[in-house]
């Protein structure tokens, strides 16, 4: 895995879980934007919709957050019209990867997220990336940010298997909600969302403001 | 490049942009009476601050674009697609050979949509859409005043009362010379000058 | 093999004979005040180191004496030791002479023991305040040796934005209330843009018969109290 500078990353601070359940998954985020130490603005969605099942996290140094989401909505849309049918989270991530990979030189300072539902198999994905496009598929949970290793002991604390979407909710909020809790560079707000074969719950949550 | 100060306030129907006045160089003033601030359009206004230069070049770009729209489709672009554009051309340059060192705020008014609308917009080319901002050290002084003053349904001359309490604060503990701020206000009518500040703190 | 060696007023040294920096706690909002009432002193609760949040409810304001305070920025155990060397000096102090110390006596000691250390590396940045026979004190003192006093100080990462708000609304006549509630609501703001202040706001005052604990408020408590408050006077 590689770390480029990590001030660039935690440069505009926040971070973004993912969740495995039973026949659904989560991603959450916080919603702070940040010139290092200083909060600008604290109602920042850096996890964004691409598909009715499917969405994504760029967390990372937020004009590359920019950037990408626009890039990525850009060939979504392409291939949507092209193929006539919704991008499968399968590939979505191919895409992600060669998108990032295309500035394998000089990256995208990103460590995207991806949580959705397949439409076709109605699996449960989730997957992450590191910046030039290395994806990992693990089975419970992904995390990324500034906030990283905080969430990786909560997820590891209170992620379970079979998690029932409420259930879901309860788990991923507290994992995030605790670990950026710990972190001066993300927090101030959280976003959730839970997503369904059938339907995506999106909840914001009151969240310390320090 | 920071000693500058960008102050812009969004309110109900109309933003209100301030701009120091100093051209600083090393550690001297070159001129006092610098105008920050980019006409884009009808409705939108840019105030930017960065490497001398890059700012003027920069600005005169994107309003070049922003007018050659209009005539080539007879029509202005919104504010929030000119800002759309704006971010595009910064971040494009960003990755090049030479980025432009601009930090800019753009303060717009939609008459289709009838909205004031305020951007941040740093060197990097992050954009969001804020209720205030002020750029630079000045802005360090500054954003706790508005946080703590700011209502969203203050009238212009309340808003120009807070600008003058930002300004005082900068006089009061910011040790460059900033001494003279340029105003401007958009709402539905159009860009309107305002009076000019000058800010009356007493050195802490 | 790792081998971190270290010299006394120098940096540390990784294996590669590159310069550890020193990892400190620089992330603070404290604030001191003078009014007609006597001085307000103010204080965060929060200790990062790097992105870190340590601890979440440090005590950063210090009782020296049962009428002088100090506060802590920078270097926590810095800031930790010294106070308590100086406590140990303000006690000896009243032993010998049979009188309190004064809060100009108390900051020229610190500021006598740190400038004995000054390119060591110390990092402190402390008001000491108090009331003695001249009426309130209030006095700065940092890690240069530079000692002054004043009528209004902030210190730490949060200082700016702590400023913003006491400047604007600072008088000498205000009422204790008006002084409580100026000083919490300064560290409040701090706490809220700065990412390195945060957790608990606590306000003591200092009077003529010794210091007193005003209020510990967490910051998120206030700031929905304030921003309800805003709510309120918006929509009249």
């Amino acid at each position: 895995k590689i770390t480029y500078f990590q001030s660039i990353l935690s440069y505009n601070g926040g971070c973004v879980v993912a969740m495995k359940g039973k026949n659904c998954v989560a991603i959450a985020s916080d919603l702070r934007f940040g010139v290092q130490l200083q909060t600008i603005a604290t109602d920042f969605e850096r996890v964004f919709e691409v598909g009715p099942n499917l969405y994504i996290g760029l967390p990372g140094l937020v004009t590359d957050t920019q950037t990408v989401a626009q890039k990525l909505q850009y060939r979504t849309k392409m291939y949507e019209m092209r193929e006539g049918r919704q991008v499968r989270p399968q590939t979505l991530m191919a895409m992600v990867q060669n998108l990032l990979y295309e500035r394998r030189f000089g990256p995208y300072f990103v460590e995207p997220v991806i949580a959705g539902i397949d439409p076709s198999t109605n699996e449960p994905f989730i997957c992450a990336f590191d910046l030039i496009g290395c994806a990992s598929t693990p089975g419970d949970f992904c995390v990324a940010g500034t906030c990283e290793e905080n969430l990786f002991g909560m997820c590891e604390t209170l992620w379970r298997e079979d998690l029932e979407p409420e259930d879901l909710f309860e788990v991923i909020s507290q994992s995030l909600v605790n670990a950026f809790d710990r972190d001066a560079s993300s927090g101030w707000g959280a976003v959730v969302h839970i997503i369904e074969p059938h339907q995506v719950t999106t909840r914001r949550l009151k969240c310390r403001q320090d | 490049m920071s000693l500058e100060c960008l102050i812009g306030i969004k309110f109900k129907d109309f933003v209100i942009m301030a701009t120091d006045m100093s051209c600083l160089q090393s550690i001297m003033v070159h001129k006092g009476d610098a105008d920050k601030m980019q006409k884009l359009s009808s409705h939108l206004l840019m105030a930017v601050s960065g490497e001398s230069g890059d700012t003027t070049q920069f600005s005169e770009y994107i309003e070049k674009n922003v007018q050659l729209y209009k005539m080539r489709n007879g029509y202005e672009l919104p504010p929030s697609a000119a800002v759309h554009f704006t971010r595009n051309t910064l971040a494009t340059h960003l990755r090049s050979r030479e980025p432009y060192m601009v930090n800019l705020l753009l303060g717009g008014y939609d008459p289709d949509q009838q909205t004031a609308e305020l951007y941040y917009m740093d060197y990097l080319a992050a954009s969001i859409p804020v209720n205030y901002y002020a750029f630079g050290y000045g802005g360090w002084f500054t954003l706790s005043v508005m946080d703590r003053e700011y209502r969203p349904d203050m009238s212009e001359e309340e808003a120009y009362g807070l600008l003058v309490k930002c300004t005082a604060e900068i006089k009061r503990r910011f040790l460059a010379n900033l001494p003279k701020f340029r105003v401007r206000c958009v709402n539905k009518d159009g860009i309107k000058d305002m009076k000019n500040i000058v800010a009356d703190g007493e050195p802490a | 093999m790792f081998q971190a060696n270290t010299q006394i007023g120098d940096y540390l040294v990784d294996e590669h004979g590159r310069k550890i920096k020193l990892h400190f706690d620089h992330g603070t909002t404290t604030l001191g005040f003078k009014f007609q009432g006597g001085t307000i002193l103010v204080a965060d609760s929060r200790a990062t180191s790097g992105q870190y949040i340590g601890s979440g409810n440090v005590r950063k304001i210090i009782p020296i004496t049962p009428s002088l305070l100090g506060t802590m920025a920078g270097g926590a155990a810095d800031c930790t030791y010294w106070e308590r060397v100086l406590a140990k000096q303000c006690k000896i102090y009243q032993l010998r002479n049979r009188v309190h110390i004064s809060v100009a006596a108390a900051s020229k000691l610190l500021a006598n023991m740190v400038y004995q250390y000054k390119g060591y590396g110390l990092s402190m940045g402390v008001m000491i305040a108090g009331y003695d026979k001249k009426g309130p004190g209030l006095y700065y003192v940092d890690n240069d040796g530079s000692r002054m006093p004043g009528n209004l100080f902030s210190i730490g990462s949060g200082s700016i934005y702590a400023y913003g708000v006491v400047d604007s609304g600072y008088r000498w006549d205000m009422t204790d209330e008006e002084a409580h509630d100026l000083g919490r609501r300064a560290v409040y703001h701090a706490t809220h843009r700065d990412g390195a202040s945060g957790g608990i706001v606590r306000v003591y005052h200092i009077k003529e018969d010794g210091w007193t604990i005003i209020s510990e408020d967490d910051c998120t408590d206030l700031h929905w109290r304030y921003q309800d408050e805003k709510m309120a006077s918006s929509s009249q």
